[in-house]
């Protein structure tokens, strides 16, 4: 992450400049956007079936049946957000967002069986977020940087549809709103753009068989409208 | 009410090699249907015979069977309990309507360590006598933690108190054929896997998941039955149903393993009481004991090891949707 931010400020160096006179929140106003988001993939948890070995005393060294590594796959997610403008650089924001990632399995260490990777399961994921988003003070043209910050809660519901597992996202990112149209006065045309936002997100829980905090990036693509 | 011609079953543990038995549970036929064989009444009254054993005395055994009575009684999400009555001069054989636990000579028997008898009624499955020997021809000990070249006798009652409770054999476990041809056990997962674990070893005085799951799925305590879930499915070959496949569910999370057999030509099977939560499936042929110690009937051991595609929950209080796992011949 901290590579891709780094890119993201070479990008941006060149052409800032003091954003007084750009594109701007509106205090008080709201902002909806339709995001695309992509998250990338992390191990939820390796398991090791053990047998009890065969040995006098209670210490023999247990035989290993097999060995299982899951992981959470990439997968794209459709999400809403709302943003309310407190200042002209500062929005607080909540979105809701639905993904279908696969928990995928990777047997190995079975000597009955080959090392193989089984298709898994899907999941049905569902995020419900909240953060603050600050409008840096500087800016390239109509498009301004921002960093955010938030957590929410996390829903995953298995395929069979008969265990949901919950557990918490906490995430910091930066990216950039470029307004198509408004954005520049109190009144006017309503606010139009895209917003792209790369994130590192935390998670906690939620279908994960070692109960250990994970990590992945996300980035997304959205078109704002302000209200 | 018990009818008079009642039926008699015997259950066998042996080292290297196994005698009959059936599957998970013990059943019974009932009006050509087959339910579990259990106790209907409890606590479960045993008599100790008061001869000795080679290597233990008779006081050792009471000692012994004392304590794996305590360890099936203290399954948290089963109801089971035995009551101690009396020493007696009676063997632990015939029809007496006592239930009698002791040492036989069984010379015969050169690999059975010890065997259960039961007399069920055939119109309700309900046990009502049961006996338990454990044979001279070895050498036990009761060791706390257990003598090089004797058998642990506290682990061959455990396993025993199991069939008396109405368990089969688990066949979570893998053996090694020795040079004579006998299997050696070398990683067991059940203290009612059908091989004993070598002489001088006492971790099978210790329950497993699967035994657990076990005497809970035929004695359920009442918050078992809403704590627990299942997982149905059918294991098929070319399209037709698989007899006697075992399916191992394996918990990623908290690495439990218990198994079930298809105990049918549809391939179906249920494997109940399992902690809730996703389980890894795999199917394997019957081919780590010998498969008549848990099928009287003729079984299909012609495939591979197979996983299910994916992971299946065990929902708890209910039961998983059916997922059909095909599996392909050797």
């Amino acid at each position: 992450m901290i590579r891709a931010l780094a890119l993201m400020a070479c990008v941006l160096l060149p052409v800032l400049a003091a954003a007084q006179d750009g594109p701007a929140l509106r205090p008080g106003h709201a902002m909806v956007d339709a995001s695309l988001v992509w998250a990338g993939g992390y191990d939820v948890g390796s398991a090791t079936a053990q047998l009890r070995g065969n040995a006098p005393g209670a210490t023999a060294p247990p035989f290993t049946l097999l060995r299982a590594d899951s992981r959470v796959t990439p997968a794209s997610a459709a999400l809403i957000r709302v943003g309310v403008a407190l200042t002209r650089t500062v929005a607080i924001e909540l979105s809701a967002s639905r993904a279908r990632p696969r928990i995928g399995v990777a047997i190995s260490a079975d000597a009955e069986a080959p090392v193989q990777q089984l298709p898994g399961e899907t999941l049905q994921q569902y995020q419900f977020e909240g953060g603050l988003n600050w409008q840096l003070p500087i800016r390239a043209g109509r498009m301004v940087p921002f960093v955010s910050i938030g957590g929410g809660h996390l829903r995953q519901l298995h395929e069979d549809r008969t265990l949901a597992e919950t557990g918490q996202v906490y995430y910091a990112g930066g990216g950039a709103r470029y307004w198509l149209r408004g954005g520049t006065g109190a009144s006017g045309p309503w606010p139009l753009g895209v917003r792209s936002d790369l994130r590192m997100t935390l998670r906690r829980k939620g279908i994960d068989f070692e109960n250990t905090m994970r990590t992945y990036l996300s980035v997304s693509l959205a078109l704002f409208i302000g209200l | 009410m018990m009818r008079i011609g009642a039926a008699t079953a015997a259950l066998l543990i042996t080292v290297g090699a196994s005698s009959s038995s059936a599957y998970l549970k013990l059943g019974a036929s009932v009006n050509g249907r087959v339910v579990d064989a259990t106790w209907r009444q409890q606590p479960i009254g045993y008599f100790i015979s008061n001869r000795d054993g080679n290597g233990v005395t008779a006081g050792d055994l009471r000692g012994a069977v004392e304590r794996a009575t305590a360890t099936w009684s203290a399954v948290p999400a089963a109801n089971v309990r035995f009551e101690f009555v009396a020493m007696t001069t009676a063997p632990p054989d015939g029809t007496d309507a006592r239930n009698t636990i002791g040492f036989l000579d069984r010379p015969d028997l050169d690999r059975v360590l010890g065997a259960t008898s039961f007399m069920v009624d055939t119109a309700t499955g309900s046990i009502f006598e049961a006996d338990i020997f454990f044979n001279t021809r070895f050498l036990f000990s009761v060791a706390p933690g257990g003598q090089e070249g004797r058998v642990d006798l506290e682990s061959v009652a455990l396993h025993e108190l199991g069939h008396l409770l109405g368990l089969g054999h688990s066949a979570i476990g893998e053996t090694e054929r020795s040079g004579t041809g006998a299997r050696r056990v070398i990683g067991s997962g059940a203290v009612m896997f059908p091989i004993a674990l070598s002489a001088g070893t006492v971790s099978d005085r210790v329950l497993q998941a699967d035994d657990r799951a076990g005497l809970s799925d035929l004695y359920p305590s009442a918050s078992a039955v809403l704590d627990s879930g299942g997982i149905v499915g059918r294991v098929t070959k070319n399209g037709q149903g698989v007899r006697g496949a075992h399916i191992i569910a394996l918990n990623p999370e908290s690495g439990v393993l218990i198994g079930n057999f298809t105990l049918n030509d549809s391939g179906e099977f249920v494997i109940a009481r399992l902690p809730p939560g996703p389980y890894i499936l795999r199917v394997e042929p019957l081919d780590d004991a010998e498969p008549d110690s848990f099928f009287t009937a003729a079984i299909d051991t012609d495939f591979r090891v197979t996983y299910a595609p994916r992971m299946v929950v065990a929902p708890r209080g209910g039961s998983s949707p059916s997922i059909e796992i095909r599996v392909l011949p050797k």
